[in-house]
């Protein structure tokens, strides 16, 4: 069995994992009262030195990030909670069944970049999780270990949660602070606006992820050598990972990086439901470019493996398709909601999502041309410059590049299923169900 | 010193360095920092785009611009609107990969843009036709059904919007929110569903949203006075600079078949950066009224009519000359010439001197600053000062009603340039939003403000105010401040600042040319003294001794005529009747008069009983120059013949003067230009040839001449503000009631009208209800107007828009107190 | 010149007061404005404006840009079928079907009676516990197209005042994406989540 880190707690005690006191019987915020007394170079070389890569699906290291930081001050600190990426759904378990770790991660990062105002970002469509957050919240300002002079020191720390409106794109770091300032969730071009040097009502920025600040506790109490050592490889600590679609046993599951793709699915997964065949599967979340179990069941989950094979751990969201899959569904349905969720700020990603969607939705009712996946492919090819990994984009952030993915696996692996919907009129998988859908 | 023949401003500024970059494959050198975009375009590589504007932030959305520039990881696509030169960039413009892009973004583009080009306002100028042809695939694959919206929607009362031709560049949307200050018309849903819409029932009713529809780079947004009305290949245009702002900003006409169809503003870093307010953009209706004056006219047994030129250039003659012979030239007036150019301020002017023998001219009337102050101060600052000070002062009107080029660029240098504002007024300015720093005092309390400055209160206004460079633009705020209190701010910010630079403000349009032509009773053309040697030697030059004592100036000539020491007055392009504060002495100066004669394209308030009307040429029915605020020259053109037998004011005059036995010697605008460029010392050089040039700041003409008087400070001190419930704060809105705009059908509806503003704090007491009409009594006038409840105006101030249809002029006595009317 | 209770504008300044600016609070404002009206009215955008500092046109840019800020009239109850891929492949174009036909509501309205609007939406985080439903944005994980039919007969002949999550969850739900630990007492009364910042949750 693996080690547990961020949800050791709640699988240790699954009634109460989230209270205060709950968190406090199990070594909750010594490690913040300890950060208080580190400087901030030891904090930010500790960081470094665990290897953590950013959760959010960047998987930038966050030590590197941190350092980034322009001297400026002042500074914020941004919770990214903003999960709303098809197939994930671990930041919600964190959020809603232990927010006093995440509450104690945001307190080393503020510490650790002299940050005094820190903001959580959760998606709107959480209110449950924002709520067992404030809850988490209140009880920490009563407990004077956020607000003024936190845990009896001299440092302030003010927290404020902030629930989305509903907008997927708020989860691009650029989008989150827009949002949060009370504009429109549209990226902002970067350059000039690296967050560390230009984020927050122009301030520096640093924007991290749930899961990865829900890390920092354990990476101080267990020191960051025996940390970046629970793997064999360069991916270090532990990574969630979220799986869904056609498994026995979907679910989070928190995993050391560098077991297999077949380990995932068919071991912790427990394999496909009535023993049928794997089709396809999306290694990380809706933006990656997908696998098919030809080429790809036997890789080990990690960066650089997933990156070689042309794809991404991305937020770590797996979802799996079965033989009874339409390929031009599953696709239809992936760029539907990118164009969906398309800011609309720039050309190619607001005109080509939809019409990238309108044309797979054609195909599926039966009214596909021959020209149509090459004309999808040549449409994507406008949003993605050659369809290469990582995307040599025309967009300002990689959203519409994302609904891409899709169209590259039915050009791979796919293309009789789709030659076959054109001839026979239809989807040959769903001929016998009723057309349409929402 | 010769005229400033550029944009840079007083202020020194810095030079640039260059760096090298390689644009396909040729190494350029560009300035360090700048954009892509535009250090590429500045070497002759067009990079196409729709979204970049040259004088708006960057926002890199329609992608058009994307070029290759290599990094260490290989080339990468980058926008190059959004991206800096550096030292040693290699670009390529033209790479397969960036024509695969454009071509892309283009299909992209118009997979949803109609194909209605032939219907299109923008067809034939049109950035997306163009290009579409240029970089595009040729033909669309799109196949689906396109995004459809309901059919144009009126965005405000001078703009339609057709949102299926739209392609989000945020270009109209920019404008309004960092340029003008309206953040009115917005981005709304998103994704495939983003359009540009207003908020329900709250219009873009921005005084600049005639800007959008010039930049919008396809047919979305439309003029309603352009609209469906020409193509733009069978436009003739000729450039000119609008005399409907004080800063003349640069500016195209278009003209069909002797019709004026628009104007588009045209980018001039010396004044306007190509933007141009509703009232300059669509003041062109006026030309074409059914009401211009297109015969002389005379009054007989009551009634005017129409005679030929001659018998009506005989007649003026004969009875100026009556008047001279008997009474001398002192029983003339001459009231006008601040809305024409300055060749016919110039031939005005010498008429008057030389023909008339009179010094009682004046091309103010009585709303003015002193006019040593406006045309002769030696600080004075351009334009383009503004971007390069450290503090900017504006004490005085609010600028977006009465300066909008002035008020967008002080507004720019406040947010865009992070210069420090501050703004002292009577109520609530278009820059308050803008400014570090705000004052509000009473109106006719302004000396007590100074006062309490001199006196160190206001700490942290007297800090800003004590930077290294203070731009310092003062004006009339009110009509209750008179012309005293802004030389007295100026003296008192040159005690402060360690470098103060002034810009005079005055609201009719060519005021600083008819002054610096001689056209105020003090002053000889050329910003000299009547009295001084200056005046003596243009004397001798214009062959006579008309030098001598200073005239009278509006008010005295009027009150003249109204007591028989004056006996006639030539009214010039001028409406006192509607101009005056205190009316009264317009009308009354007006019916005591002997004779009165008028040139003017309009029957007025002020010529309706004149004796003799002669029709005038307007803008853009003649040739010459112009000063503007900053004391800047510029040329205006011509593009049609004046309606009628209408002619310039300088041809009539010198008729005038020829049928009086005096030849002025000035028989065309080029040698009366020539003259000046000759004999007017300020003047010197600044000659058509100067001005005809590609570019467009014109000259500055220089104001540290030795001729060029130095007045005297006035000490703050001694006046309080007045003691009453009320005080009143009259002052001039971007649209009145004045002859021009009430004959411009699209753009008199947007005046206020008669209303009084209010803050609803002082509602209750006095019985003021929104929407219903209240009485206004001073000692001057009184009148019903309507309560528009305000929170931009302070308790205890009643704000009336001056000049306003069905509005009574209330004078300059701010005491003013109020009565509810019975309905 | 507000036209809020004193209740509310005391929660509206209170929520500014937890962000550097105030044009932050527009969002949470949004939502305020969502509680007082039943969906988000133009007065209650223009509202909206007047604490933020800014035009209503920009407070519309961005209510328009998020899509949980209702702008038009919305049913007590928000039923949001989500039908992204992982809710897909388990039938959650089924459940959505289900839902439309047991209430009569077809997705993207709301019933005359002003009680239900339905809508289909994107990924809402459930993945793990698909097909997922949300009612007010309060979870439902592993509806069957059965359960859904409860769930609207349900909804119409209880009318709930407050929809909780457990109770839902145990009357209409399957398996779940993980524990959800302690019962929950909180939850929504209208079409938008039951959640303010500063300690105060969904009941009123």
């Amino acid at each position: 069995m693996t080690t547990l880190l961020v949800t050791k707690r709640m699988v240790d005690h699954p009634a109460d994992s989230h209270t205060l006191e709950r968190y406090q019987a199990t070594d909750g915020y010594n490690q913040a009262r300890r950060a208080l007394g580190m400087t901030r170079d030891e904090l930010v070389e500790e960081v470094k030195a665990s290897g953590l890569l950013g959760r959010g699906g960047a998987a930038f290291s966050a030590g590197l990030k941190w350092s980034f930081l322009a001297p400026a001050r002042p500074s914020y600190l941004v919770i990214n909670g903003d999960e709303s990426e098809p197939g994930t759904f671990k930041d919600r378990q964190l959020l809603e069944r232990d927010p006093h770790q995440m509450i104690e991660g945001i307190i080393i990062t503020a510490i650790a970049n002299e940050v005094h105002h820190a903001f959580v970002y959760i998606r709107g469509e959480y209110p449950k999780p924002a709520r067992r957050v404030q809850a988490a919240v209140d009880e920490a300002y009563a407990n004077g270990f956020l607000g003024k002079g936190i845990f009896g020191s001299d440092y302030d720390l003010e927290l404020t949660v902030h629930l989305g409106g509903g907008a997927y794109i708020c989860g691009e770091e650029t989008a989150l602070i827009n949002s949060l300032e009370g504009l429109r969730g549209e990226p902002r071009l970067k350059p000039p606006y690296f967050p560390a040097a230009k984020g927050l009502y122009m301030l520096p920025t640093i924007v991290n992820n749930v899961e990865t600040v829900s890390n920092l506790p354990h990476i101080l109490a267990m020191g960051s050598g025996d940390y970046a050592a629970l793997t064999g490889n360069e991916d270090t600590g532990t990574f969630m990972m979220s799986l869904s679609g056609h498994v026995e046993k979907p679910g989070n599951y928190e995993l050391p990086h560098g077991i297999t793709w077949r380990e995932l699915i068919y071991d912790i997964g427990g394999g496909i439901p009535g023993g049928r065949d794997l089709k396809a599967w999306i290694p990380g979340g809706a933006s990656a470019p997908w696998f098919v179990p030809e080429h790809h069941l036997d890789l080990p989950i990690t960066k650089d493996d997933t990156a070689a094979a042309g794809s991404m751990l991305g937020s770590g969201a797996v979802i799996v398709m079965d033989e009874t899959t339409c390929m031009v569904e599953a696709a239809e349905r992936v760029i539907r909601f990118f164009a969906h969720e398309s800011c609309g700020q720039c050309t190619p990603c607001r005109e080509g999502t939809t019409w990238l969607e309108m044309i797979l939705r054609r195909i599926e009712d039966g009214q596909g041309r021959a020209v149509d996946l090459d004309l999808a492919v040549d449409v994507s090819d406008g949003i993605s410059i050659g369809l290469g990994w990582p995307p040599k984009m025309t967009t300002i952030c990689p959203l519409g590049p994302s609904a891409v993915s899709p169209i590259k696996a039915l050009k791979d692996y796919f293309i009789e299923e789709v030659e076959s919907h054109v001839s026979q009129g239809g989807c040959p998988l769903k001929s016998a169900q009723p057309v349409g859908s929402p | 010193m010769p005229a400033q023949v550029s944009s840079a401003g007083r202020f020194a500024m810095s030079e640039r360095t260059l760096v090298t970059i390689t644009i396909n494959g040729e190494d350029k050198q560009v300035p360090e920092g700048e954009l892509l975009i535009k250090a590429a375009q500045d070497e002759g590589t067009y990079i196409p785009r729709f979204c970049w504007h040259e004088r708006m932030n960057p926002v890199g959305m329609c992608r058009m611009c994307l070029v290759e520039v290599d990094t260490p990881r290989g080339p990468m696509m980058v926008t190059a609107c959004t991206n800096n030169v550096t030292e040693g960039m290699v670009v390529d413009t033209e790479s397969a990969e960036v024509k695969k892009a454009q071509e892309a973004i283009l299909e992209f583009l118009l997979a949803n843009h109609p194909l209605d080009c032939p219907v299109c306002d923008k067809g034939g100028e049109c950035p997306l036709q163009d290009q579409a042809m240029a970089y595009g695939p040729g033909e669309s694959r799109f196949v689906e059904i396109k995004r459809t919206y309901e059919k144009p929607i009126p965005i405000s009362d001078l703009v339609l919007l057709d949102r299926e031709r739209c392609i989000l560049c945020a270009r109209c949307t920019r404008f309004s929110d960092e340029i003008s200050g309206d953040p009115l018309i917005e981005f709304k849903d998103r994704g495939n569903a983003t359009e540009v819409n207003t908020f329900p029932d709250l219009p873009f009713s921005s005084y600049f949203s005639g800007n959008t529809v010039q930049i919008c780079p396809v047919g979305a947004l439309t003029a309603k006075p352009y609209r469906f009305r020409a193509r733009p290949w069978d436009l003739k245009k000729v450039e000119s600079s609008s005399l409907q702002d004080t800063a003349h900003p640069r500016m195209e006409i278009h003209a069909s078949q002797n019709e004026i169809l628009r104007y588009t503003g045209v980018d001039n870093d010396a004044t306007n950066h190509g933007w141009l307010s509703d009232k300059a953009r669509f003041g062109f209706e006026h030309l074409r009224s059914d009401n211009r004056v297109t015969e002389p006219l005379v009054r007989r047994g009551g009634e005017l009519v129409a005679v030929p030129w001659a018998e009506a250039i005989d007649m003026v003659a004969t009875r100026f000359q009556l008047v001279k012979d008997e009474d001398g030239g002192e029983a003339i007036g001459v009231i006008g010439g601040a809305n024409g150019t300055n060749e016919d301020a110039y031939a005005l002017s010498k008429f008057a001197r030389v023909a008339l023998g009179t010094n009682n001219v004046d091309a103010t009337v009585g709303d003015a600053l002193a006019s040593h102050f406006l045309a002769a101060t030696v600080d004075r600052a351009c334009i383009s000062d503004i971007d390069d000070a450290d503090t900017i002062l504006v004490w005085g009107p609010d600028l977006k009603e009465e300066h909008p080029t002035l008020y967008l660029r002080v507004r720019r240098a406040a947010q865009e340039l992070g210069k420090t504002l501050v703004v002292i007024h009577p109520r609530a300015t278009g820059l308050d939003d803008r400014a570090s720093h705000k004052l509000n005092y009473r109106p006719g309390g302004g000396f007590q403000l100074l006062d309490e400055l001199a006196e160190g209160e206001h700490a942290d206004v007297l800090h800003a105010l004590s930077a290294n460079k203070v731009v310092v633009l003062v004006g009339m705020a009110s009509h209750a401040d008179g012309p005293d209190l802004a030389e007295s701010v100026a003296a008192f910010i040159r005690q402060k600042a360690v470098k103060t630079l002034i810009l005079p403000l005055n609201s009719r349009s060519n005021t600083y040319g008819a002054l610096d032509m001689g056209l105020a009773p003090d002053l000889f053309p050329g910003r000299v003294n009547v009295d001084s040697a200056g005046a003596a030697a243009l004397g001798e030059a214009w062959g006579g001794e008309p030098a001598g004592l200073p005239g009278r100036d509006s008010t005295e000539i009027l009150a003249g005529l109204d007591s028989g020491e004056v006996r006639a007055l030539l009214l010039v392009g001028s409406d006192p009747v509607r101009d005056m504060p205190i009316p009264s002495a317009a009308s009354d100066g007006l019916a005591g008069a002997e004779y009165v004669v008028s040139i003017d394209m309009f029957v007025n308030d002020s010529n309706c009983n004149a004796d003799v009307i002669l029709p005038a040429a307007g803008f853009a029915e003649k040739e010459g120059t112009v000063t503007n605020v900053e004391g800047r020259v510029q040329k205006v053109n011509q593009i049609r013949p004046a309606p009628g037998q209408a002619r310039a004011d300088w041809a009539v005059v010198g008729d005038v003067a020829l049928s009086m036995g005096v030849d002025l010697g000035l028989g065309s605008v080029e040698i009366i230009n020539k003259e000046i460029s000759e004999i007017v010392g300020a003047y010197e050089g600044v000659t058509f040839d100067l001005l005809e040039w590609e570019q467009r700041e014109g000259a500055v003409i220089p104001v540290d001449d030795t001729r060029v008087i130095s007045h005297i400070p006035i000490a703050a001190g001694g006046k309080a503000s007045p003691e009453a419930a009320f005080t009143l704060h009259v002052a001039r809105t971007m649209y009145d009631d004045g002859v021009r705009l009430r004959e411009s059908p699209s753009l008199h509806p947007l005046a206020p009208g008669a209303v009084v503003r209010i803050n609803p704090a002082d509602a209750p007491s006095v019985g003021a209800q929104d929407g219903r009409p209240l009485r206004v009594v001073t000692s001057q006038g009184e009148g019903e107007f309507t309560v528009v409840l305000d929170e931009g105006t302070p308790a205890g101030v009643l704000f009336v828009p001056f000049n306003q249809p069905g509005g009574a002029h209330l004078g300059t006595d701010p005491v003013a107190r109020v009565t509810p009317v019975k309905t | 010149m507000s036209a809020w209770p004193e209740a509310t504008q005391e929660r509206a300044r209170q929520i500014i007061s937890r962000y550097p600016e105030k044009r932050s609070a527009v969002m949470p404002l949004l939502y305020l404005a969502m509680a007082e009206d039943g969906h988000l009215t133009e007065d209650g955008m223009a509202e909206v404006a007047e604490w933020c500092g800014i035009t209503p046109a920009q407070v519309q840019s961005v209510a328009s840009f998020y899509t949980m800020y209702k702008r038009e009239r919305t049913g007590q109850y928000l039923v949001s079928c989500c039908t992204s891929i992982s809710c897909m492949l388990l039938g959650g174009d089924d459940v959505l079907h289900a839902v439309e036909d047991e209430s009569g509501v077809p997705h993207g309205e709301t019933d005359e009676e002003g009680l239900l609007s339905v809508e289909h939406v994107e990924c809402i985080g459930a993945c793990g516990g698909a097909p997922a439903v949300q009612v007010n944005y309060e979870l439902i994980e592993g509806v069957t197209p059965e359960k859904a039919r409860d769930l609207v007969g349900w909804l119409k002949d209880a009318r709930p005042s407050v929809v909780n999550t457990d109770e839902m969850q145990e009357l209409f739900g399957g398996p779940r994406s993980f524990d959800w630990g302690i019962r929950e007492e909180e939850g929504a009364v209208g079409p938008y989540p039951a959640f303010q910042p500063l300690g105060t949750v969904g009941k009123e």
